[in-house]
C-alpha cells in the first residue's frame, strides 16, 4: 500500500466513522476523531472506562495523522501514518472489526421510468472467505461467495461483481422481495461445501513438501536419543517436546476465516450479469 | 488423499443469525468494503514474497540482509544460526525475519534474549526501525501481560522468571551473543534447551571461540541430531580441539543451519580512512605547565603505593595533553582527597596552581577552531574529559560555531535530542562517550581526537561510530598530537606501530583481551610512561609493547582463518 492509498483509506475509514476533517493539506489530515474511532484507533481504555463510570461527557481527541514527515510544517504535531505503522495497522483492525455483517437493497438506477408495478428482488447470501494454507511458511487467498438464495446457485467472484452497483440499507418504493427458499443455515452449508470441495481440488504439493519435510526432522530426531530402553527419564522428556515442537512447526493444515458476510437483494438474476455460475448441484 | 485438516471458524455463525433475526444493527455498504479492503491489504498472497520490506521505513535493508531472511525462512525454516562478522547487522536481519513471521501471523509471542546491557538497544531498534512493539522486561507481572518481550538472559534464567518462561510455549526465540551458549554443562544451555519454541535464531559472530564441540552445541539447541549424536560427531569430524576432518561434509551440514556474510565477500567494503596527525606547539606558559605536571606526577608516582592513587596520577599526566580545566579538575578532587584538614596546600600543589593560572590561551582549541573553520562539513569531537568538553563548548560558542554536548551520563531522551540536533542543526558534537550504545553517526565523515585514548579499542569504538556501513564518504581523522609530550609517543603507537587508525582490525577485542590477561592495557601504559628514564627509553618500551601486540595479532588472525576454513571452506575463503 503505498502513501497515496493509505491516505484515501484514511479518508474514507475517517468520513465512515463519522470523525470531522478539521483540516486536509497535502501532507497531513487535522481530525476530530469521534468516540468509535477514539476508542479503536488511541489505546485508552481506562480514560473510556472512567468517561463510562462517572457518566462525564466523553472527549474524543483531536488527532493529526501525517502523510508526508519530510513535506509538513515542521512544528506540526501528529504521527506519520503508513502502511506497518502500528496506528495503521489498528485502524485495519478497526475497518475489519466494525464491517462484518450487512443487508443491503440494490439500489434502482434513476432512469428507470415510473412503473405501476412492483419489483421483485432476488437475495442472495454473499460471503468473503479468508483460506490460509499453513505449514512452517503461510500464505493465504480470499475467496468472494455468493448463493442464490432462492435457486441455490453459487457464483464466484460475487463481491467484486455486485462491487460497482448502488447500494442502499432502506427497501426502495416500488420494490419487494421474494421469499428465500433455503434457510441461512442450510445456504452457509452449501457455501462451505462448494469451498471445501474446491480446496481439496487443488495442487497440494505444498502439503506434501512440509509432511516430507516433517517427517525428515523426526527421523533426525529419534536418531539423536538412544534406544528407547536406554533412555533416561530426563532425555525422554526432552525428545517428546522436540517432538511436538516438530509437528508444530511442520503440520500442513488449513484455516478458513470470514471476513464479512451480507445479505443483498438484487434486481438481476446473476446470469445476466455474466457470471461464473456454478451449478449447486454439481 | 487429504493431505491437511481443514478448520473452519464458525464462531461468526450465531452473531449472524441473530443480526438476520432482527434486521437491525447492520453495517454500511462503505464500511462493509473497509473491512474486506482492510483484509486484502493485509493478505499473504504467496509463501515466498519478503512482505515486511514494504512496511518498513526510515532505511533499506542492504542486499546481504533481505538474502539472509529468505533463506532463513525458506531453507532453515526459521531455526538458524546467524553469523555474520561484527558489524554486518545481525540485529537487523533477526529484526526483519521477526517482523515477516509477525506479519504473516506465524508468529504472536515472541522472546528475546540479550545481554542486559543490550536489552534497552534492542528495544529500542526493534520499536523504532521494525515497528514491532517490543517491550523491556523489568518486572515479573510483565511475563503473561506483553507477547513480545525483550529480557536480560542474567535475569530470565533466574527464578521466578524462569519459571514463567518455561510454562509458555515461544513461537519465536532470539538469542544475541549466543557463543555465550557454547557449553552444555552451563546453566545458560541448559535454560534455553528447555524452553519450548517454533523458530529459533541465534546470533553470534564467533560460532566457534575454541572448540568444534561449541558449534556442535550450537546446533543442538536448533536442532538435535543434526549433526548426529555427540559420539558420531567426536568420531566423523573431531580430529582435534580445532582441528576438523571430513571436512567438507561437516561444512554441508553446518551451513544447512549457520548463514556467515562477511565483509570481503559481500563487497561490504567500508570507506577508506584517512588520517592526519595534527601537531600542535605549546605555548611557553602550556610547556611549564606540562613539565611541572609530569615532575609531580613522577614524584608521587615512585611514593604512591596503591594503584588507585597511581592510575589517578596517570590520569592527571593525560589530562595535561587535553586541557588545563581538565587538570585543574584533577588536581583539585586529588587535594580534597589528599590534604584534609591542612590549613594550606604545599607548596609544590601552589606551585602547579601558579602554573595553571598563568595558561591563559589554549593552542589545542586554537588549532580546533582553526581546523573546524576549514572543514564545511559536520565534526565530531572526542575528548576523555568532561571539563575540556565544557571548555571546548564555550570557545566554540565563542566563535559562532554551533556546537552540542554529548556523554554517557545522559538519559535516553537527551541523547535522542542531541542526536538529532547534531543531524538537523548543530556542527560540531563534542561528545565524551564513545562505546555507549546506539550513537550511529554515518551522517558525519570528520572526526577529531582532540586527546586520545590509551587503550585501542576504545579509540576503535570512537572511529566505528562513524566509520560503519551505510557511511557513504571517506572518514577523515584528525589526531591532535601536542609536541614534545607523552601524547606524541601514544600517538606514535596507535599509528604507525599498530595502525590502528588506517584499516579496522576486526579481532582487536580478541588481541586485546588476550594481551589483557597479563596485565590491563591501562597499567602497562602507565609503568611504561612513568616508570621510563627519558623520552628515549619511553618509545623503546612502547615499541616491545607493538611489538607483543603484533604477535599476537598473528595468532589470533591464524586461529581465525582455521575457523573460517571450517565454515566456509577454503576455496572460498
Amino acid at each position: 500500500m503505498d502513501q497515496q492509498k493509505v491516505r484515501s483509506f484514511t479518508e474514507r475509514y475517517l468520513k465512515s466513522y463519522e470523525c470531522h476533517i478539521i483540516e486536509s493539506a497535502p501532507t497531513y489530515l487535522q481530525t476530530q476523531l469521534s468516540i468509535e474511532a477514539d476508542k479503536d484507533l488511541l489505546n485508552r481504555p481506562f480514560y473510556w472506562m472512567y468517561v463510562e463510570r462517572m457518566n462525564l461527557p466523553p472527549q474524543p481527541a483531536r488527532f493529526c495523522f501525517i502523510f508526508d514527515p519530510e513535506n509538513c510544517p515542521e512544528d506540526l504535531r501528529g504521527e506519520y501514518l503508513f502502511f506497518g505503522s502500528p496506528r495503521f495497522a489498528q485502524m485495519l483492525q478497526s475497518a475489519q472489526k466494525h464491517g462484518r455483517f450487512t443487508r443491503l437493497y440494490q439500489q434502482p438506477s434513476s432512469r428507470e421510468s415510473l412503473s405501476r408495478v412492483s419489483k421483485a428482488y432476488t437475495p442472495w447470501l454473499g460471503m468473503n472467505f479468508q483460506v490460509s494454507y499453513i505449514c512452517d511458511q503461510k500464505k493465504d487467498r480470499i475467496t468472494y461467495l455468493g448463493i442464490n438464495l432462492c435457486t441455490g446457485e453459487i457464483v464466484e467472484p460475487f463481491y467484486p461483481t455486485i462491487r460497482s452497483l448502488g447500494w442502499t440499507s432502506k427497501l426502495p418504493p416500488k420494490r419487494h422481495v421474494t421469499a428465500p427458499r433455503l434457510s441461512f443455515a442450510e445456504a452457509v452449508g452449501e457455501l462451505e461445501y462448494f469451498l471445501q470441495e474446491q480446496i481439496e481440488g487443488e495442487d497440494p504439493t505444498w502439503a506434501v513438501e512440509a509432511k516430507k519435510r516433517l517427517e525428515m526432522e523426526l527421523d533426525t530426531l529419534a536418531h539423536y536419543y538412544p534406544e528407547q530402553e536406554q533412555r533416561t527419564e530426563e532425555q525422554e522428556k526432552e525428545r517428546v517436546q522436540r517432538q511436538r515442537e516438530l509437528i508444530w512447526q511442520y503440520h500442513p493444515r488449513i484455516e478458513v476465516q470470514l471476513i464479512n458476510g451480507g445479505l443483498f437483494y438484487m434486481e438481476q438474476p446473476a446470469k445476466q450479469l455474466s457470471l461464473k455460475v456454478y451449478d449447486a448441484e454439481g | 488423499m487429504q493431505h491437511f485438516p481443514i478448520h473452519w471458524d464458525r464462531t461468526w455463525f450465531d452473531t449472524f443469525q441473530t443480526l438476520l433475526e432482527q434486521d437491525m444493527h447492520w453495517s454500511t455498504w462503505e464500511r462493509f468494503q473497509l473491512a474486506i479492503e482492510a483484509a486484502e491489504a493485509l493478505v499473504v498472497p504467496n509463501f515466498d514474497t519478503l512482505l515486511s520490506l514494504q512496511q518498513i521505513h526510515g532505511f533499506v535493508p542492504l542486499p546481504h540482509q533481505i538474502e539472509v531472511v529468505h533463506r532463513v525462512m525458506g531453507e532453515m525454516r526459521g531455526r538458524a544460526i546467524l553469523a555474520d562478522e561484527v558489524g554486518l547487522g545481525k540485529t537487523i536481519e533477526a529484526g526483519l525475519i521477526l517482523k515477516e513471521y509477525l506479519i504473516r501471523g506465524l508468529v504472536k509471542n515472541a522472546l528475546i534474549l540479550v545481554p542486559s546491557s543490550l536489552v534497552l538497544q534492542w528495544t529500542r531498534e526493534l520499536n523504532q526501525k521494525f515497528q514491532i512493539p517490543a517491550v523491556a522486561q523489568k518486572k515479573e507481572w510483565m511475563w503473561d501481560r506483553y507477547p513480545i518481550l525483550v529480557a536480560s538472559m542474567d535475569t530470565a534464567k533466574r527464578e521466578p522468571h524462569r519459571n514463567h518462561i518455561l510454562n509458555k510455549n515461544y513461537d519465536i526465540l532470539i538469542i544475541d551473543e549466543a557463543h555465550k551458549l557454547k557449553n552444555r554443562r552451563t546453566k545458560n544451555w541448559q535454560f534455553i534447551n528447555e524452553i519450548k519454541k517454533k523458530y529459533c535464531l541465534l546470533l553470534t559472530a564467533t560460532p566457534i571461540q575454541n572448540e568444534l564441540e561449541e558449534l556442535y552445541n550450537l546446533v543442538t539447541l536448533l536442532k538435535p541430531g543434526q549433526l548426529g549424536r555427540q559420539s558420531h560427531f567426536q568420531n566423523e569430524y573431531v580430529a582435534g580441539k580445532r582441528k576438523a576432518k571430513n571436512e567438507e561434509q561437516l561444512r554441508e551440514e553446518i551451513q544447512r543451519v549457520l548463514i556467515r556474510n562477511r565483509r570481503r565477500d559481500q563487497n561490504l567494503h567500508l570507506t577508506k580512512r584517512v588520517v592526519q596527525t595534527i601537531p600542535i606547539e605549546l605555548s611557553p606558559e602550556e610547556r611549564a605547565l606540562y613539565e611541572a605536571v609530569t615532575e609531580f606526577v613522577r614524584n608521587r608516582y615512585s611514593q604512591a603505593t596503591d594503584l588507585k592513587s597511581m592510575l589517578s596520577l596517570l590520569v592527571l599526566q593525560k589530562e595535561v595533553c587535553s586541557s588545563r580545566d581538565a587538570v585543574f579538575h584533577t588536581l583539585f578532587k586529588l587535594f580534597q582527597r589528599g590534604e584534609q584538614g591542612k590549613e594550606s596546600l604545599s607548596p609544590e600543589v601552589a606551585h602547579l596552581v601558579d602554573l595553571l593560572r598563568q595558561v591563559t590561551i589554549s593552542s589545542k582549541v586554537q588549532k580546533a577552531v582553526e581546523l573546524i573553520k576549514t572543514i564545511p562539513d559536520k565534526v565530531i569531537i572526542f575528548t576523555e574529559y568532561r571539563a575540556t568538553q565544557e571548555m571546548l563548548i564555550r570557545a566554540l560558542a565563542k566563535e559562532k560555531i554551533h556546537a552540542i554536548p554529548y556523554r554517557g551520563g545522559f538519559n535516553r531522551n537527551k541523547k535522542d535530542w542531541m542526536m538529532e540536533l547534531f543531524q538537523k542543526r548543530a556542527q560540531v558534537m563534542v561528545a565524551t562517550e564513545a562505546g555507549g550504545e546506539g550513537i550511529n553517526l554515518q551522517f558525519c565523515h570528520h572526526i577529531i581526537n582532540y586527546d586520545m585514548p590509551w587503550n585501542p579499542m576504545r579509540v576503535e569504538q570512537r572511529i566505528g561510530r562513524v566509520h560503519r556501513l551505510g557511511q557513504k564518504n571517506d572518514v577523515h581523522i584528525y589526531n591532535f598530537a601536542t609536541k614534545n609530550t607523552i601524547e606524541e609517543h601514544i600517538i606514535w603507537l596507535l599509528q604507525e606501530k599498530i595502525n590502528l587508525f588506517e584499516t579496522v582490525i576486526g579481532e582487536l577485542e580478541t588481541i586485546l583481551d588476550d594481551l589483557e590477561k597479563e596485565e590491563s592495557i591501562e597499567q602497562s601504559m602507565m609503568r611504561i610512561v612513568l616508570e621510563a628514564n627519558d623520552h628515549e627509553q619511553i618509545r623503546e618500551r612502547l615499541s616491545e609493547w607493538g611489538d607483543k601486540f603484533t604477535q599476537k595479532k598473528q595468532v589470533v588472525i591464524e586461529k581465525k582463518q582455521e575457523q573460517e576454513g571450517l565454515l566456509y571452506g577454503s576455496a572460498k575463503g
